[in-house]
């Protein structure tokens, strides 16, 4: 029986003659009034989340695909248990640390000192703030946008038309738990729209903090659901620089569970800068999902340090034939902590090309990192190219790190190649420092983090490549063995 | 094979003068190599590098690479070594070095008068020991100039200099961009990262240009240049030939000797300098291959 199927037993969560209501919500009691077959797939404990979720964003009216965003969304967690260590994509990643959490959603009260944020003002424009997934715009500066371009809360766009077209994209797609816990309870969806041919020269930086944070042991966790929406015109052309930061306090607890989504029309281009250097004691669930029309050009680049679970979804979707997809990720481990990246790149039209470098330094005993990189090469999709390539650095004796790169090929006229390796540093490398006078343990420092700066070189802004650079450089310190 | 190396007659042997953590062959190997290579005449004192009977083996698989090598080397001479395919020059220069994959099993090396195989490889370099490398190593992620400057501080902490920054540094570095002929953006590049043969070796000889040695070993820096950048590092090269400065070339060619005029030219064989003269020898091997010496 599919999902559909069996939530066409469930009442349907908002009538349409009711605008913009709340959802009933799904109560364990209304569940188990239902067939048996469904209520052994609803788990009480997912249900009672979104449920808190659901209270927690305000009922006035909001736009039309925010409406159905959540409608989609509390509908599929009707369906949804909490991810096992049975799951696949769960195998490595254990969540039980949010699970035993006491999760409570932040509401942004307006009264809420925002002058001790106003440190955080960003000198760089064009930018925004997203505080604990809401939109502050005291903190932030869109001067510098080109005609035509939005950027703002969906609640504060006045074009019908551009409405109407953001609705076409409202949940096409369906991602996990986390990405549904999303939906119900993001506040808002942060729009970005890029229309046909407009080039927007400087990129935009979304700077997203928690405010909201609890102490280390206090069991209760803040969490806060942000949301964008990239929506790019033909052969229109953004950078977006997405960067996560926890304030100040190395250990607090809260959950960031943000998504992304990125539309790409044909001959669209988008350069996405994703740095994610939140506490140690944060989790950090992330989804980006990308569709990209013929002809468009999708980069990422993604540093990611922080959380003590930090777990990114990349799904990248091709509509068309002649797309560009390049994926590079550092992902760094210093303490008791893990660093997830699932990604899975379909391509489904011809002459596509990939790549894909993902890096991982774990640098703690206690450390872990996964990354399950699936490509899928259809049938349609003759002569694509496509590359990935995994390559991991243990410095501890008993940092672990599962790497499942799985490419699956269908089409017959490719070019595939992909690679993981776990290694130490490279022997020679290291000879050639201490060759020129430089002793073993500046060049195991210089080493490990030119192992780290492939991937920061492809940061397209030199100011961030520097600033990333630093921070990265400061977290191995004090990893580095002193040998 | 390998545990004879730690045999008790061993220990016992040698306990006065070879410290029992490094591993040196029990054999007293006799250096009745074909050729005998004369001692020198002058004084002790002229004597930049005595390599005495030394062997080595491949420390993974202990397959031996080096079987007795003697070599004399005095403050100003250029000695040239040459030798088939696989002889063991490149051995011999990353021995001396002190690469790891390599494990010394007999003989002595003398530098400067200090126990040069008792050296990490680093003192060596700051030492003023300088190999160039056959095939230089890439390193995605190092600029070169970052590389450059931190192996120039480390030579200037050695000489009790105070380090130089970032840009004092460029200033330094850049003049000597022009001697062997390299763009400045070169040093913005990562160091050996998609630098095609001949500049790899280049930039082998910059860093000798930056980094200055009394010693430099130069492992094939003639393969694969053309004419004129052949003429650019051998221009380079006689630069930092002083009388106190010395120079060991590996090379299979005689058209980087008539460049650089050495003082000797050795002949390596299985492991072993088997034969050592002039310029003639080349002039021989050029004309008539390995046949005509052995
Ligand atoms: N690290 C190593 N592992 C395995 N074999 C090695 C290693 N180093 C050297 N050898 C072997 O030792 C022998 C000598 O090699 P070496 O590189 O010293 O020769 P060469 O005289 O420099 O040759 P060429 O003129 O081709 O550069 C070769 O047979 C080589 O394969
Ligand atoms: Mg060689």
């Amino acid at each position: 029986m599919s999902i559909s199927a069996l939530n066409s037993y469930l009442p349907k969560p908002c009538a349409p003659s009711r605008p913009c209501a709340r959802p009933p919500r799904a109560t364990p009691t209304k569940l188990f009034s239902q067939p048996p077959t469904l209520a052994s797939l609803s788990d009480p404990h997912v249900l009672r989340l979104a449920e808190t979720l659901e209270d927690s964003i305000a009922s006035s009216s909001c736009p039309p695909p925010l409406q159905k965003l959540r409608d989609i969304s509390s509908q599929s967690l009707l369906t949804t248990p909490w991810p096992s260590r049975k799951d696949e994509p769960f195998r490595f990643t254990d969540t039980s640390f949010i699970r035993n959490s006491e999760v409570h959603p932040v509401t942004l009260a307006p009264t809420q000192n925002l002058d001790a944020l106003s440190g955080l003002a960003d000198s760089i424009s064009p930018n925004i703030a997203i505080i604990d997934g809401y939109l502050v715009e005291s903190l932030s500066n869109l001067s510098e946008l080109p005609d035509g371009v939005f950027v703002g809360r969906l609640s504060d766009l006045n074009s019908k038309g551009l409405m109407d077209k953001v609705s076409k994209y409202v949940s096409n797609f369906q991602g996990d738990l986390f990405w549904s816990l999303n939906g119900v309870g993001a506040p808002d969806v942060v729009l970005v729209y890029v229309p046909e041919g407009c080039k927007v020269e400087k990129p935009l930086h979304l700077r997203f903090v928690s405010m909201n944070r609890s102490y280390k042991g206090s069991k209760s966790l803040p969490i806060s659901n942000p949301r964008v929406l990239v929506l790019v015109e033909k052969g229109g052309d953004i950078g977006i620089v997405e960067e996560y930061v926890g304030g100040d306090g190395d250990d607090r607890c809260y959950w960031t569970n943000s998504v992304m989504e990125v539309v790409l029309s044909d001959g669209a281009k988008v350069s996405h800068s994703y740095i994610q250097t939140q506490s140690l004691g944060a989790a950090h669930v992330k989804w980006t999902s990308v569709c990209q029309g013929s002809k468009s050009v999708y980069e990422l680049t993604e540093v990611s340090t922080g959380g003590k679970l930090s777990r990114h979804n990349v799904h990248v979707k091709q509509e068309g034939p002649d797309t560009v997809t390049e994926l590079s990720s550092f992902h760094l481990s210093i303490g008791d902590q893990l660093q997830d990246l699932h990604s899975k790149l379909v391509l489904d039209h011809p002459r596509g090309f990939s790549r894909q470098l993902h890096k991982v330094i774990v640098a703690h005993s206690l450390g872990q990192a996964v990354f399950d990189g699936n490509v899928q090469v259809n049938r349609e999709a003759q002569q694509t190219d496509a590359g990935q390539l995994s390559r991991s650095l243990l410095l501890e004796p008993r940092a672990t790190v599962n790497v499942k790169p799985n490419l699956q090929i269908i089409a017959d006229d490719v070019k595939c190649s992909h690679g993981a390796a776990i290694s130490d540093l490279e022997e020679d490398q290291l000879f050639y420092f201490q060759a020129r006078g430089i002793d073993k343990s500046s060049a195991r420092k210089a080493l490990i983090f030119s192992f780290a700066a492939e991937v920061i070189e492809q940061f397209p802004d030199a100011t961030l490549q520097k600033k990333v650079g630093n921070v990265i450089r400061t977290l191995l310190t004090p990893a580095l063995p002193s040998r | 094979m390998a545990t004879a190396f730690f045999s008790p007659t061993f220990t016992l042997r040698n306990s006065t003068s070879i410290p029992q953590s490094r591993r040196r062959s029990c054999l007293v190997r006799s250096s009745q190599a074909s050729v005998a290579v004369e001692t020198p005449s002058s004084s002790t004192t002229d004597l930049l590098l005595q390599v005495k009977d030394l062997s080595a083996v491949i420390a993974e698989s202990k397959q031996p690479i080096l079987k007795g090598v003697n070599l004399t080397v005095r403050h100003g001479e250029v000695h040239a070594v040459m030798g088939k395919n696989g002889s063991g020059k490149s051995t011999f220069a990353k021995v001396l070095a002190g690469h790891p994959d390599y494990e010394v099993t007999g003989g002595s090396v003398l530098y400067k008068g200090l126990d040069l195989l008792e050296m990490e490889p680093e003192e060596r370099a700051t030492a003023g020991l300088f190999m160039s490398f056959q095939s230089p190593v890439e390193i995605p992620g190092v600029s070169n100039i970052d590389f450059l400057n931190m192996a120039y501080n480390a030579r200037r902490r050695k000489l009790g200099l105070p380090e130089l920054g970032p840009i004092e540094f460029y200033g330094y570095v850049a003049p000597k961009l022009e001697l062997v002929n390299m763009k400045i953006d070169f040093l913005n590049r990562n160091v050996n990262e998609g630098f095609s043969g001949g500049e790899k070796k280049r930039n082998e000889i910059l860093q000798l240009a930056v980094l200055g040695a009394e010693f430099s070993i130069l492992d094939e820096i003639d393969s694969g240049l053309d004419v004129d950048a052949l003429q650019d590092v051998a221009k380079a090269v006689n630069g930092i030939l002083t009388s106190k400065n010395s120079v060991l070339m590996i090379t299979h060619y005689l058209r980087l000797l008539e460049f650089i005029k050495p003082t000797y030219i050795h002949v390596m064989e299985n492991g072993r300098i088997v034969k050592t003269g002039d310029i003639t020898i080349a002039k021989v091997l050029e004309k008539e291959g390995y046949k005509a010496i052995s």
